[in-house]
């Protein structure tokens, strides 16, 4: 047993140098390149700092458009999330919405925006679309899910009242799974801040369409600006999440006490 | 209450409101958990069943309220065949309370709103789906967690709330159904003597008052002789004995060939076991 955990662990070793070796990808390259990260530092202290305040609004835009998509995305993606759950709907329900959800999650993201920025134009809106298109596909999994692995017997319990299929759903489903829900929007809204700035480099908008053109222009200071942008305002995301994570979520779920 | 002593024969009586002639259950089509059961219980009584882990008593409950359907046998509740998609029989649910062994609480809401679940049958889907309740209901609501002992506890979430005052929680969703049978599966097994006997009382008050049948699955056949009328009890999936206290007396409903000593010894087998 253990002497196959180390063959197996042997192999998988072997399979990273080989196919680094395949891909080209030399750690020597990335020793060799350091120094230019100090490069790109002392370029961000020469850059004009107006640029900051342009950074700043194209990090509200990336930020609106991807509120957007997270809200108009799970506003869509609950409803088909409940028809596609096998504990509500019989089969002729749930398997073709099971398989519209498993088409939009073929796309990622980012092929969403090119397809949208043909069908719409360039611009934010592409990329507003492109999330909504994620977002469905992602929440509304994970909500079925969710909503599957409900505890059987509250279930049970009022199904057996003889209540409508509605008023299962709002009492029993979406009380049982809000937490989890809420959980997975709050995850879902940060992953999407993310995602919207780099749709900007096919020209859907955010910042991305900034930090991409600069690098076109070998301005890495200046990509480096909005980077750091980027980086502040997820890292201010993350903490206003972990903040609502728990007030709502963990201490209702188990009435667990957060350590301060 | 008059009953037909010592009777076995499955004429339907006009008095049950639950009635099983030679009914089997089976989860797999292979191996029955019930065989063949005949049962017949009276409209007002208070039926207690007992038996072993996996006895199938659980399962009994559920061919009760339709959640499960027999494999084979007729089943009969108020002259209803239980089938959750038939029309007639759905209507008759509202009015069954299940309390389910695991109770079937939602956890993240506050005792009030799992209460009022009970009432939903009456109201409106547009009302339900804002959570909007007539001030009627509400106060029914609240009426009825007084009496289970639970006032002053309306707005707690179920999930801050002993295993004793869960139970109550479950009973008063039960009895907001207005129903005409509770059915509740060990309600009171895991509970200490004095709190298993509180809500045991809670319950025969509730039954007496509102006129209620219960059948009620219980670990334990002290309490449930103590409690109920009759007590069925179920072995490896047969119904093996219906018993219950005349006087002082135990006494054999089910073949009237037993006496009291072979029915002691009986119980004591069982415990054993
Ligand atoms: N959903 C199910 N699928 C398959 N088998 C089941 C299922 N539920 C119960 N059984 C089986 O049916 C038999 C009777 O189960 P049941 O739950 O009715 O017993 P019980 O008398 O209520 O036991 P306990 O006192 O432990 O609650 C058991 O052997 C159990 O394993
Ligand atoms: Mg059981």
């Amino acid at each position: 047993m253990n002497q196959k955990n180390n063959l197996i662990i042997g192999l998988i070793i072997a399979g990273v140098v080989v196919m680094s070796v395949n891909v080209d990808a030399d750690p020597r390259d990335f020793a060799e390149g350091l120094p230019n990260i100090g490069i790109m530092l002392q370029e961000i202290t020469e850059v004009d700092s107006s640029l900051f305040v342009t950074a700043f609004w194209s990090m509200l835009e990336t930020i609106e458009m991807a509120f957007i998509g997270t809200v108009v995305g799970v506003a869509i993606a609950l409803p088909l999330s409940l028809l596609a759950a096998r504990n509500l709907n019989n089969k002729f329900v749930y398997v073709p919405v099971r398989a519209l959800l498993a088409a939009i999650r073929t796309f990622p993201s980012i092929l969403w925006a090119i397809l949208f920025v043909i069908i719409v134009g360039l611009g934010p809106f592409a990329g507003v679309l492109a999330i909504i298109m994620y977002t469905v596909g992602f929440i509304a999994k994970l909500q079925y899910e969710a909503i599957e692995a409900i505890d059987a017997d509250p279930m049970d319990a009022v199904g057996a009242i003889g209540v409508s299929k509605l008023q299962l759903i709002r009492f029993v489903v979406l009380p049982e799974s809000a937490s989890h829900l809420l959980s997975q929007i709050l995850y879902i809204f940060d992953y999407n801040i993310r995602q919207t700035s780099i749709l900007g480099l096919v020209g859907a908008g955010g910042i991305g369409f900034y930090i991409i053109n600069y690098i076109k222009f070998f301005e890495y200071g200046k990509a480096a600006v909005f980077m750091l942008v980027v980086l502040a305002t997820v890292l201010i995301i993350e903490w206003v999440s972990v903040r609502v994570r728990d007030k709502y979520i963990v201490k209702s779920q188990r009435g667990m006490q957060v350590k301060s | 209450m008059q009953e037909q002593k010592g009777s076995s024969s499955p004429s339907i009586s006009t008095l049950s409101i639950v009635q099983m002639n030679d009914v089997s259950a089976s989860y797999d089509s292979k191996n029955y958990v019930l065989k063949n059961v005949q049962m017949s219980i009276t409209r007002g009584a208070n039926y207690a069943i007992v038996g072993q882990s996996g006895s199938g008593k659980s399962t009994l409950l559920r061919l009760i309220n339709g959640m499960m359907n027999p494999s084979r046998g007729k089943i009969m509740v108020d002259y209803k065949i239980p089938n959750t998609s038939d029309k007639k029989f759905k209507s008759f649910m509202h009015k069954i309370g299940y309390i389910p062994q695991n109770l079937g609480l939602i956890k993240n809401s506050t005792v009030l709103e799992n209460v009022l679940i009970g009432a939903l049958p009456r109201v409106s889907g547009f009302n339900s789906f804002f959570k909007k309740f007539c001030d009627l209901e509400i106060d029914n609501a609240k009426k009825i967690l007084k009496q289970v002992g639970l006032q002053g506890k309306a707005e707690r979430q179920v999930y801050m709330l002993s295993g004793g005052e869960k139970r109550r929680v479950a009973i008063a969703r039960a009895l907001v159904q207005k129903p005409e049978i509770i059915l509740a599966d060990e309600i009171v097994s895991e509970l200490d003597h004095v709190t298993a006997r509180e809500i045991m009382d809670v319950l025969a008050k509730a039954q007496a008052t509102m006129k209620l049948t219960a059948i009620m699955v219980h670990h334990d056949l002290q309490l449930a002789l103590e409690y109920a009328d009759r007590v069925a009890v179920i072995k490896e999936g047969e119904k093996i004995l219906e018993i219950g206290v005349e006087g002082d007396r135990i006494v054999d409903f089910q073949s009237g060939n037993f006496t009291q000593r072979e029915i002691l010894e009986m119980f004591s087998n069982e415990s054993k076991e």
